[in-house]
């Protein structure tokens, strides 16, 4: 509904300023008059003559309010047309998120913009997700609707010769909305992601990476009831596979194998592929490994040569996973300090490991990886002159 | 001769859009000699494009923050919205010598005529 009103009014704060209202006038109508026939087209339409009103109260915003009535001349739409007919409110949603990934708003207010108009969630929830203040979060908020409508960001698809970048844009901030509720936050950030994927997929049902991405965020979240077990983090290896639902892996490998079909091969496919190969038993580490390096040419990424040196540390055991470690600066990064002490403890240098798995807790931002890292952090404590080790036991 | 005047505002004036043009003002713009202005909109609107080290375009949000850098010129543009105003930006810094920004900024109001 927000996407439409955007449409209409070409001004993302009045269209939610208007939505709000439609459903105010909404909450009070409706339990006393009855629902109407079509409450979306309803709300439209009582949001869009709450806006115009709104447009006619402020002088300065007198051009706009002249477009908008020139709208409503062009098509003398009566209110009850509208009403009638759902499928003749566009649906704007894809509009909508590419001005939201716009490249001229910091990455940042990209990924709280797009959650506040596209995933719904209120200012407050995006705040706490983000762990930082509502005061804050609030102003990125205003800061980014305001440049938009200042700075006229369009409020289009972008044409053909810009759409891969800016298609790349607008899934890396959908994957990074995954990414932040992957860890176990507070917010439910990894089913929002989903959603936004399922929608983009269904806006845009041939470009072969919006459809990895949506498979990788399936396959990764399929194992979302196994991966956490009283409130702490679980190993691939350790989780209760009757508990992986089946599923939505196999939607996400559907959708991997209509990806492949299209023919080109970007970084989501790379890497939906890898995590259906996580998913099958025995892992075939040789194919895992290679992926991995095709998908460290295309991203230039320390973090996927992190993955590799995991894959690699399977073939040729941990030191040669150490090795390719050893050559990434990566050490502001939490996961690459427990990947480190994995392989360490693995190749039986458990101070060095509990040295890394301290660094990871000291970096780790949730209380289920808390918890898994202080485990990790008790078992490699290093034990007195003659006792037997606590590791590995 | 003609020269450029560039007005620099205190970082708490960011409600510009709001504020008319006081009339005193307003009568030193319609001077002869004031060949052109604009008024931009503030800090906060602004997007800054410059040379990226693999060839290609680097594009932030937010004003250029001086450092050594001088301001070495300026140019008025007209372009549907901001694709259409960073499209001609690029253009232009692809001519530019390398190091050399471009903080693209919406103008608020003005008045130009041939120099």
């Amino acid at each position: 509904m927000l996407a439409i009103l955007v449409g209409i009014l070409g001004d993302l704060e009045l269209a939610e300023e208007a939505a709000a209202e439609a459903f105010a006038v909404a909450a009070e109508r409706w339990p006393r008059d009855g629902e109407p026939a079509n409450p979306a087209g309803w709300l439209v339409t009582t949001a869009r003559n709450r806006a115009i009103d709104q447009l006619r109260r402020r002088q300065v915003l007198a051009a706009k309010t002249m477009l908008l009535a020139r709208d409503l001349e062009a098509g003398p739409e009566p209110p009850e047309a509208l009403m009638d007919d759902t499928a003749a409110i566009p649906d704007e949603r894809l509009e909508l998120i590419f001005t939201c990934c716009h490249p001229a708003l910091a990455l940042e207010a990209q990924v709280a913009l797009t959650l506040r108009t596209l995933g719904g969630l209120s200012t407050e929830e995006i705040a706490l997700a983000f762990l930082v203040p509502f005061e804050t979060m609030s102003k990125r908020l205003t800061r980014a609707r305001h440049k938009i409508r200042d700075a006229r960001i369009p409020f289009a698809v972008p044409p053909d010769h810009q759409l891969p970048d800016r298609l790349a844009a607008v899934l890396a901030v959908v994957y990074l909305i995954f990414s932040q509720g992957w860890g176990g936050g507070r917010v439910d950030l990894a089913a929002e992601a989903v959603h936004l994927g399922r929608a983009l997929a269904g806006l845009m049902p041939d470009e072969p990476e919006v459809l990895a991405l949506l498979a990788l965020m399936l396959l990764h979240d399929a194992r979302r009831a196994a991966r956490l077990r009283d409130g702490q983090v679980v190993r691939l290896d350790d989780q209760d596979r009757t508990l992986w639902d089946t599923g939505q892996i196999d939607q996400g490998r559907a959708l991997l194998q209509r990806a492949m079909t299209r023919g080109r091969t970007g970084p989501y496919l790379l890497q939906a592929a890898i995590a259906d190969l996580y998913l099958q038993e025995p892992r075939d580490w040789q194919q895992i490994a290679a992926l991995y390096a095709a998908l460290a040419r295309q991203t230039g990424s320390p973090v996927i040569e992190m993955n590799r040196a995991v894959a690699v540390a399977e073939i040729d055991g941990p030191e040669a996973g150490l090795a390719i470690l050893d050559r990434l600066d990566l050490h502001d990064y939490r996961y690459f300090h427990s990947t480190r002490a994995d392989l360490l403890r693995r190749a039986g240098r458990p101070s060095e490991a509990h040295h890394a798995y301290r660094r990871a807790l000291d970096l780790a931002q949730t209380e289920p990886e808390q918890r898994f890292l202080q485990d990790r952090l008790d078992e490699t404590t290093p034990s007195d002159p003659g006792q037997p080790s606590r590791a590995g036991t | 001769m003609q020269y450029a005047l560039l007005a620099y505002s205190p970082p708490e004036d960011t409600d510009r859009a709001t504020r008319p043009i006081p009339a005193a003002l307003a009568a030193q713009l319609d001077r002869p000699d004031v060949t052109g202005w604009a008024r931009l909109h503030a800090e906060e609107s602004a997007t800054t494009l410059r040379h990226h080290d693999d060839g290609r375009m680097l594009l932030t949000d937010g004003p250029f923050i001086d450092s050594k850098e001088y301001l070495g010129g300026l140019f008025l543009v007209e372009a549907d919205n901001l694709d259409g105003a960073l499209a001609i930006a690029e253009a232009l810094l692809q001519e530019t010598r390398p190091g050399t920004a471009i903080e693209v900024r919406p103008v608020l109001d003005g008045r130009f005529r041939g120099a």
